[in-house]
């Protein structure tokens, strides 16, 4: 088991490189660089200032080779944990995008429990009384959970939440805390913000989360085994939780650390409708205003989420599965 | 043979009929089947796929599968208090039921491999079905844990107790489903093809273990299985089956000397014999299983029959009859067609009733009237 686990961080590694470069070099694809954004703003408004361009071409080295750029760009981060400056908030890179990263985490972790604590119940149920009134209210909301887009979801919720509860719109705090520091208070005026954007979050991942389980469940229950588990007189709640299901949940861990940047990118539409201060609007300016630090670090770490989110399944993989622990 | 004096009965099954409800109709897998079970005995029961040899395995235990259930008939469970029980009339999910499961009735399925968990330990499976049913600690049961893989003849048995069944061959998987279905000293083993997925070398070495452990613990073995060979080496009784009724029920040898249905006599045609000389094909049993929505009316086996009477075998369900040699028989060719000709196949289905208590009683050797008898009409 330690030299599995040791084998796989080992292997994230060299992938981790790679994303680094592709990131990049992704952002140095589209033409012209944040200088020419600088130099189109300044022909928009007055004449084009050429010293100001060079000075800003000399300063992030923007005339160099790529290699050279994104060697300047890697080491730093390597090196100094130092991802560059912010061309569009003139502030270091690192500050901006933790504080965003951690924001989405929060976010996206709590939406997460969410989805697994309301699916997995609900899914077990659907399967296990298939066909049932209940399977049919289930599986309604469900479908209908995966058919409602996630920001109409966020507007009518917005609507409910400000309507019948008096509840702030928009961003994780109330208005007295915003700019504050941070405190025990500041952390409960998150909490009573958070439950709103988690539902609109969670809810398609929700619905699909509920099929998955109740269709894996399905196919598990008619396996020998359940029958042979049952001729020895276990109860039925305590064989059912046991072997079906825990087996009928391998494919699903196996699938989530996907869901780590999917619900970081599936937050973006949201964040936007609710303006969250989340890493998708971020990357989304960035990106329009060619930021390059910005957006190839937001990238980056997008990117090396998935990478150890599928190191974090493989882990919990050859937990739950001795078959892959000891192949 | 042991306990030569009156048998002794340990389970009584009695117009059993457990029928699966599908969207395209309901497939009677099993339709008014009675046999008596023997205390200490081994009783096989054999027939096609399809015959409900394994339905009527999983309606002792209630654990028919979704959409079956079991829509009449009974099972008498006979305990050494002379308590008798009806297992067909309790809850499937209920605690009586339950404790019966693995404590007095353990099962061994066909195939160990995916009978058995993939994701826990062999101790792991063994160990909850013992604390399950009897007041020990895990360590308690660990320990008779390893006693029984070691009786089942795995060797190392404390270390395998961790393995996994992926890590186990065939055999040895089959040796572990053994000693967990024995972990409870059950009164009755039933054994569901517990050899079919095996090879042949395997096959006679696990048939070996388990003559070996009825013999030693009186165990009594209720053993499926569609191969005669299989029959011949460790049955007492033999109950044979077609379409979920029981066309015969006799002692093993007048099974193999003296068979009366002509479907255990094509049973018994369709085995290759080693050392025959005519060369050829095999000879086949006619036809094949009927569609389970498209049932013969009166005697089921009556299109592929060889001694097929027209106008009567397929308007009359043949009767239990009790033949002098203790076999009970469903055969027209033994009686049961004169003087209730217009029986169809509704009626038939009491007769059939009558006729099963008539079968309980039949083998009690030297039981009273046969009621026909001609084995003339029998060739």
């Amino acid at each position: 088991m330690g030299r599995y686990f040791i084998r796989r961080v080992l292997y994230a590694i060299p992938a981790l490189l790679v994303i680094s470069f592709i990131s990049f070099l992704l952002i140095q694809l589209p033409p012209g660089t944040f200088a020419d954004t600088v130099a189109a703003e300044m022909m928009e408004s007055a004449s084009v200032n050429e010293s100001a361009i060079r000075a800003i071409e000399e300063r992030y080295g923007l005339n160099q080779p790529i290699m050279v750029q994104y060697w300047k760009w890697i080491s730093g981060i390597l090196l100094r944990g130092d991802f560059g400056e912010s061309f569009i908030w003139n502030r270091p890179v690192a500050p901006l995008m933790w504080e965003r990263l951690g924001l989405t985490l929060v976010l996206t972790a709590s939406a997460f429990i969410f989805v697994c604590v309301v699916s997995v119940p609900i899914g077990i149920f659907s399967a296990v009384r298939q066909y049932s009134v209940g399977d049919y209210i289930a599986t309604s909301l469900g479908f209908l959970g995966l058919a409602v887009p996630s920001f109409l979801f966020a507007l009518i919720l917005m609507y409910i939440g400000f309507r019948y509860f008096g509840t702030s719109i928009g961003g994780f705090f109330s208005p007295d805390f915003a700019r504050a520091e941070w405190s025990w208070a500041r952390v409960a005026d998150l909490l009573s913000n958070l439950w709103m954007p988690m539902l609109a979050v969670g809810l398609a991942g929700t619905a699909s989360l509920i099929r998955i389980v109740r269709a894996n469940l399905l196919d598990e229950l008619l396996k020998p085994y359940v029958a042979a588990a049952r001729a020895k007189g276990l109860s039925e709640l305590s064989l059912l939780l046991k072997y079906p299901v825990r087996l009928a949940l391998i494919p699903f861990v196996a699938t989530v650390g996907w869901m780590l940047p999917q619900l970081v990118s599936g937050a973006t539409i949201v964040s936007v409708v609710m303006s969250l201060p989340t890493t998708g609007p971020m990357l989304l300016r960035s990106l329009l205003g060619q930021d390059m630090y910005l957006a190839a670090s937001f990238i980056m770490m997008l990117s090396g989420l998935t990478v150890i989110g599928t190191l974090i399944s493989d882990v919990l993989l050859a937990l739950v599965d001795p078959r892959i622990r000891f192949t | 043979m042991p306990g030569g004096g009156g048998r002794d009965l340990l389970l009584e099954i009695k117009g059993l009929k457990t029928h699966f409800f599908t969207d395209e109709g309901v497939v009677k897998a099993v339709d008014g089947a009675d046999f008596p079970i023997a205390r200490g005995k081994t009783v096989c029961v054999v027939g096609e796929s399809g015959c409900g040899k394994s339905v009527t395995a999983r309606s002792i235990l209630q654990i028919v599968d979704r959409p079956g259930r079991i829509v009449e008939g009974r099972i008498l469970l006979h305990r050494e208090s002379e308590e008798v029980v009806d297992l067909a009339a309790m809850a499937p999910t209920g605690k009586a039921i339950r404790a019966i499961r693995g404590k007095e009735i353990a099962m061994i399925f066909q195939e160990p491999m995916s009978s058995l968990s993939p994701v826990h330990t062999i101790g792991n499976q063994i160990v909850e079905m013992i604390r399950l049913h009897l007041p020990m600690t895990t360590e308690q049961a660990r320990d008779r844990a390893a006693e029984l893989l070691e009786r089942v003849g795995i060797p190392q048995a404390g270390r395998r107790l961790d393995s996994y069944v992926f890590q186990l061959s065939g055999g040895m998987r089959q040796r572990a489903m053994i000693a967990m279905a024995l972990s409870c000293r059950p009164n009755l083993l039933i054994a569901d093809e517990p050899t079919t997925a095996l090879d042949v070398t395997t096959e006679a070495t696990i048939l070996d273990l388990i003559k070996e452990l009825q013999r030693d613990l009186n165990m009594t073995v209720m053993f499926i299985t569609h191969d005669l060979g299989v029959v011949a080496e460790i049955a007492d009784d033999v109950v044979v089956m077609y379409l979920g009724k029981v066309a015969e029920t006799a002692a093993v040898d007048p099974i193999f000397h003296d068979p009366k249905h002509p479907y255990t006599r094509a049973l018994h045609q369709s085995i290759p014999k080693f050392g025959d000389t005519q060369r050829g094909a095999l000879e086949a049993i006619r036809g094949m299983v009927p569609h389970p929505f498209a049932r013969p009316d009166g005697c089921t086996f009556h299109p592929r029959c060889e001694s097929f009477m027209p106008g009567e075998c397929d308007r009359v369900a043949p009767p239990a009859v009790v033949m002098e040699s203790g076999t009970t028989v469903r055969c027209l060719l033994y009686g049961g067609s004169d003087g209730s000709g217009a029986v169809r196949d509704d009626a038939g289905g009491h007769a059939g009733t009558a006729g099963g208590e008539a079968g309980a009683r039949a083998p009690g050797k030297g039981a009273s009237g046969p009621r026909a008898a001609d084995q003339g009409a029998a060739g």
